[in-house]
């Protein structure tokens, strides 16, 4: 909740994402994250001379899916520019981004936070090229080229969040959203998303007020981490009479701290020109009109879906939107035919222990390293809704479909779980019980419920766990009346 | 052209200028400089900003890898290198 404080917060993000492309953004070279150092390199993305860069169409598309996904306006004209600065993590002492045209402008998109949706602005969206990656050591710097010229695209909010929760909560949603997109895998900790956060206080209607950087934030936990002790570090500064200084700071996370970073006084120009190696791209009507047919139904409106349509909890239709793989098998579970509200039961929860179990997760259902296809759970669902069997071997029954990749049917009969076999059946062995022990009839007669629980358990023993506790009761009840 | 906007672009070019020559380059570059004003003096207000010499449009690639086979021998060609990394003096 909001911390009580006299100031006005001011938090915007920078985010990144690295698109799921085969090749880099202007070579042919793999896009691949934990190869050998420089083993994806080639004269263009090392920066020789003389090369050209040819322009990724599979990353244009991406890039304007995501544009449009996040409700921006898309560019009729896109157009690429260089952006110098002298620095070995590229080798042509400049990135080749995008600045006076960028694909996509004033965006927005809506989260959950604090119980309510709230709405963030995107200044812009554009598509640029990854640096390298150095480790310094020593007096040496090494330098590994495979992740330059790979192909990200920048994402800037306005800085509209009020809270460091908010900033949190936008980032989780944010990147499910591109991980239901398809565009990009969300992984912060192998960098395929990089957030920094922009931070700044002020007496409150006084507008911005001077902003501090923040990078380093390899989780979105961080991200609120950081920014609450930026904001109380800053407070702190103001009210002993002191000024913010306009810098980039790094959060620690072993000391849970931001820390200046050393940056030069005079502030970056980055000279920006037109790339004279890039033609503009001017999409034609058929490549919006593909862009339209790709979206796809966000998160959090499938979440209201499920909530509404299916009568879903929060929790579970949270659970199951988490993943777009695990909400397209329980639309498909629901579209076989089984009950809605038991089949997210069931993946939320023996499922899902199932899953764990053998190192599967909810991203994997639906896929083949699954043996639990949505007709396998829709029939193992249905022969619990007709009383073939009960909760407990509806469980066994589960664990096996995992084991022996075998279909429930099929498990049921082999083991000889199938608790309907014969009602006749099961109304001799409880007859048999009772004739073996009169006292319990006695007690059972007299109002005392507690025998009827011995009963059942030696009818369970006898039936090997098979039979239904509640078909047992009933004929119980029947007998002894 | 003010001396400090001098001393700030030939920073940014990667040079370094003794006094001597930032006195006389101050001179020579505003001449330059004057000499680019004339084209300030023609009207472009209707004409949509060039960005580019070619008269082309949406140049695209298909995302189709392309292995380079010289990796070693580009890694080969840097002054210096170790387990595969370019190696150069410490930046940080």
């Amino acid at each position: 909740m909001a911390a009580s404080t006299s100031y006005e917060t001011f938090i915007g993000l920078e985010i990144h994402i690295q698109l799921l492309t085969e090749t880099k953004i202007f070579c042919g070279c793999k896009s691949k994250f934990g190869d050998k150092p420089n083993s994806n390199v080639c004269p263009v993305c090392l920066g020789y001379p003389g090369v050209l860069p040819a322009l990724n169409e599979h990353a244009v598309e991406l890039s304007y899916k995501v544009c449009r996904a996040m409700n921006c306006d898309l560019a009729k004209e896109g157009m690429f520019e260089r952006k110098n600065y002298f620095y070995p993590d590229l080798t042509k002492n400049y990135q080749i981004s995008q600045f006076e045209k960028p694909f996509g402008r004033n965006g927005y998109f809506e989260y959950e936070s604090g119980g309510g949706i709230k709405r963030i602005r995107f200044h812009e969206i554009h598509l640029e090229e990854d640096a390298g990656k150095m480790i310094h050591q020593g007096g040496r710097s090494f330098c590994d080229y495979n992740r330059a010229g790979t192909c990200l695209l920048e994402i800037v909010t306005e800085p509209e969040f009020k809270e460091p929760q908010e900033a949190e909560d936008f980032l989780q949603a944010f990147r499910r959203t591109v991980r239901h997109l398809g565009v990009c895998d969300g992984n912060m900790e192998e960098g395929s998303l990089r957030c920094d956060a922009n931070i700044s206080i002020n007496t409150p209607g006084a507008g911005l007020g001077v902003k501090t950087e923040v990078k380093n934030l390899n989780s979105s936990r961080f991200v609120k981490k950081a920014l609450q002790y930026e904001r109380r570090r800053q407070e702190k500064v103001l009210k002993s009479g002191g000024k913010i200084i306009q810098e980039t700071r790094l959060w620690d996370e072993d000391k849970s701290v931001t820390e200046s970073m050393r940056t030069k006084e005079e502030a970056h120009d980055y000279r920006y020109f037109p790339e004279p190696d890039l033609p503009p791209f001017r999409p034609d009507q058929a490549f919006f009109d593909m862009i339209e047919k790709s979206q796809i139904e966000l998160p959090l409106a499938r979440k209201q879906r499920l909530t509404e349509d299916y009568g879903l909890t929060p929790d579970q239709a949270d659970y199951i939107v988490e993943e777009k793989a695990a909400a397209d098998y329980f639309e498909a579970v629901v579209a076989l035919g089984a009950d809605a509200k038991t089949a997210a039961k069931w993946i939320m929860g023996n499922v899902a222990k199932e899953l764990n179990r053998i190192d599967l997760s909810k991203a994997d259902l639906g896929t083949e390293k699954c043996a639990l296809s949505a007709e396998r759970l829709t029939k193992l669902l249905g022969m619990l809704a007709d009383n073939k069997i009960h909760g407990k071997i509806a469980a066994q029954t589960l664990a096996a479909i995992f084991n022996e990749d075998k279909d429930p049917e099929v498990i049921v009969k082999e083991q000889g779980w199938d608790s309907s076999a014969d009602e006749g059946d099961l109304e001799k062995i409880v007859q048999q019980i009772l004739d073996e022990n009169p006292r319990v009839v006695e007690q059972i007669r007299g109002g005392d419920q507690k025998p009827r629980g011995f009963v059942v358990g030696k009818v369970m023993k006898a039936t090997q766990g098979t039979a239904n506790p509640q078909s047992v009761q009933s004929i119980i009840g029947k007998l002894i009346g | 052209m003010e001396k400090d906007d001098l001393l700030i672009t030939a920073a940014q070019a990667q040079l370094a200028l003794s006094a001597e020559e930032a006195g006389r380059l101050e001179t020579a570059v505003s001449e330059m400089l004057d000499y680019f004003e004339m084209m300030n003096e023609v009207d472009v207000s209707n004409l949509p900003p060039t960005t580019h010499a070619l008269v082309r449009e949406n140049a695209l690639r298909e995302d189709n890898p392309n292995p380079n086979n010289n990796q070693e021998d580009l890694v080969n060609r840097a002054p210096e290198n170790e387990d595969n990394f370019i190696v150069i003096p410490n930046v940080l």
